[in-house]
């Protein structure tokens, strides 16, 4: 898969880079707006990253003038967070996927992955990972044989996770797409939430499936 | 003692003593006259003469001193008037209108001129606090891109097979500052574009009695470690016009802020009524509260409180001055009350749509 990542800040490029490449993929960089517009029309990329404040030409005017060429190569629109106008505009520009600055490398990999994926995505009704299940109709969970209830942000939280198993999911991520907060709720809820998750699904059960990863979020998967 | 009633009083005790010395006069005049004639024997007349003086003395001096005193009172209003409109003017101004100027009557006096000097101060203060706000913008703008490099450099170290238990230890905790450190800018950026006017809400109307219930279900599951019983006392149907992202933000940070000082084992209660025009929301905690003298303060940025006490509890200082913004921004108002051995509370009051 190659991967352009729209990128001034050096730094920032490099480890993007390095993440990417280490998870196989072919990655171009380019530090400016209206030469990653060149870049993208000449040579048939997978998916692109593009920050939004740029030099030469801002990432929404890149996005915007791509899909009026008729380029449908899918893009994941960095920003600064909380910039909900931003995400906004983004979307409606064109955007695939959006993801809040600073972000988790980890959950970036994940998601310029997913945007390769992107139409493919999992429709089934019931979720499985391991022995643990998930009725998306009827909102049951069950686990080797046994039911749980949830209550219905429980079930979101599950199925966000089970949805996204064996990708790591930041907090700021579990935040917006369960919650649907714009904004960083700066308390601990998603924490206490996935703890009282955990009691559900792994307390008495062999192998944990819920796992914390330190300093990024959460990941479901056997 | 107002310039006013100054200038009145000076102004009737000279026309005053002018008045009283004009008869003075004439009196030592008649007298010299009445010495004389007395002299010369003739008296009957000169009697005459005196009674008509005090007649007209009387009926001219009075009403001139009643007309002089009115005359007076007239001109010193309409002199001074432009200073209680300056004066009125000036109270409307604070420091979200400074670009406002003061109406000038441009006839080059010296109010005229008071005003002109008056408006250049203003538009100067207005000037410093604009470079403020622009400093504190661009500052936590310019934060973000080292964090998101900090904390990218971080991760990757965390990831690298290289890094033993103990390094990795040490990494994510550093992450974890980093994360608070990232809560803060944001925080500070949200209350900064809103002090530009910068953030439109987008405003509907919005049922807040179901987003009540909503971060109720938030604020039992914060409240559970601690064993704090969360209820909703009274949830009457309100219908407000606000932004919903923004009132669950409110709603998430009196919850998170009612449960965070809290003592554990105590009580938060939720209540939503309509009172008149008026959505009253009340979150109630049976927290130690806040000292009377702090309480004034408790909006204000980075305000902790007994920083000694607080030092277990997390967040960024920022909560209470956010939900305050939401609030005014919403044409509301907020409290907070609190006294010993007795709840901790807040009260919103939104207006009804």
């Amino acid at each position: 898969m190659r991967v352009l990542v729209v990128e001034d800040e050096k730094k920032t490029a490099s480890f993007v880079r390095k993440a990417l490449e280490s998870e196989g993929f072919a990655v171009d960089v380019c530090p400016r707006g209206d030469e990653a517009l060149i870049a993208a029309g000449t040579t048939p990329f997978d998916g692109i990253v593009l920050d939004i404040m740029l030099p030469g030409r801002d990432g929404l005017s890149v996005l915007r003038q791509l899909r009026a060429q008729g380029n449908r190569t899918p893009v994941l629109l960095l920003s600064a967070r909380g910039e909900v106008n931003e995400r906004v505009e983004g979307l409606d520009a064109g955007a695939d996927d959006y993801l809040p600055k600073p972000f988790v490398i980890a959950e970036l990999v994940a998601r310029v992955r997913a945007l390769g994926r992107r139409g493919g995505e999992s429709k089934a009704t019931v979720l499985c990972v391991a022995d643990l299940s998930l009725d998306t109709i009827s909102h049951r969970a069950q686990r080797g044989g046994k039911f749980f209830d949830l209550t219905a942000r429980e079930f979101r939280l599950l199925e966000f996770l089970m949805r996204s198993a064996g990708r790591i999911c930041g907090r700021m991520s579990i935040i917006e797409k369960v919650w649907d907060y714009d904004f960083d709720p700066g308390t601990n809820l998603v924490d206490v939430y996935v703890k009282r998750l955990r009691e559900k699904i792994d307390d008495g059960f062999e192998p944990k499936l819920l796992q914390t990863v330190r300093g990024v979020g959460y990941v479901l998967k056997a | 003692m107002t310039i006013r009633t100054r200038l009145n009083l000076w102004y009737s005790i000279i026309l005053c003593g002018v008045a009283l010395a004009v008869v003075a006069a004439a009196c030592y005049h008649e007298f010299v006259i009445e010495k004389r004639h007395h002299h010369h024997g003739m008296k009957s007349e000169s009697e005459l003469d005196s009674e008509d003086l005090i007649d007209i003395l009387t009926w001219t001096v009075t009403p001139a001193i009643v007309l002089g005193l009115a005359g007076g009172w007239w001109l010193t209003r309409k002199a001074l008037a432009p200073v209680s409109a300056l004066t009125q003017a000036a109270e409307k101004i604070h420091e979200r209108n400074l670009s406002e100027q003061l109406p000038r009557s441009g006839n080059g006096d010296e109010l005229d001129r008071l005003t002109e000097v008056f408006n250049a101060m203003t538009a100067r203060l207005d000037g410093s606090f604009q470079r403020i706000r622009e400093f504190t913008l661009h500052a936590s703008h310019e934060l973000k891109t080292p964090l998101t490099i900090l904390r990218g450099e971080l991760e990757t170290a965390l990831h690298d097979e290289h890094s033993s238990a103990a390094q990795k230890d040490r990494l994510a905790s550093q992450i974890d500052e980093i994360e608070r450190l990232t809560k803060i800018v944001d925080g500070l950026t949200l209350l900064t574009k809103a002090d530009a006017g910068q953030i439109a809400l987008k405003c509907e109307p919005l049922r807040l009695d179901e987003l009540v219930r909503e971060s109720l279900a938030d604020a039992k599951i914060l409240a559970s470690p601690q064993n704090i019983e969360v209820r909703l006392d009274h949830c009457d149907e309100a219908t407000v016009a606000g932004d919903r992202h923004r009132l669950r933000q409110l709603l998430l940070n009196l919850a998170d802020n009612a449960v965070k000082y809290n003592r554990p084992g105590g009580t938060v209660k939720f209540s939503l009524q309509r009172d008149g025009k008026f959505a009253a929301l009340k979150i109630s905690n049976t927290g130690a509260g806040i000292a009377a003298e702090l309480q004034p303060r408790v909006f204000e940025r980075f305000f902790r409180g007994d920083a000694s006490h607080n030092n277990a509890v997390e967040g960024c200082g920022l909560g209470l001055s956010i939900a305050q913004w939401i609030v005014t921004a919403h044409r509301g108002e907020i409290y907070f009350a609190s006294a010993p051995d007795q709840l901790t509370t807040l009260s919103v009051r939104l207006p009804l749509a």
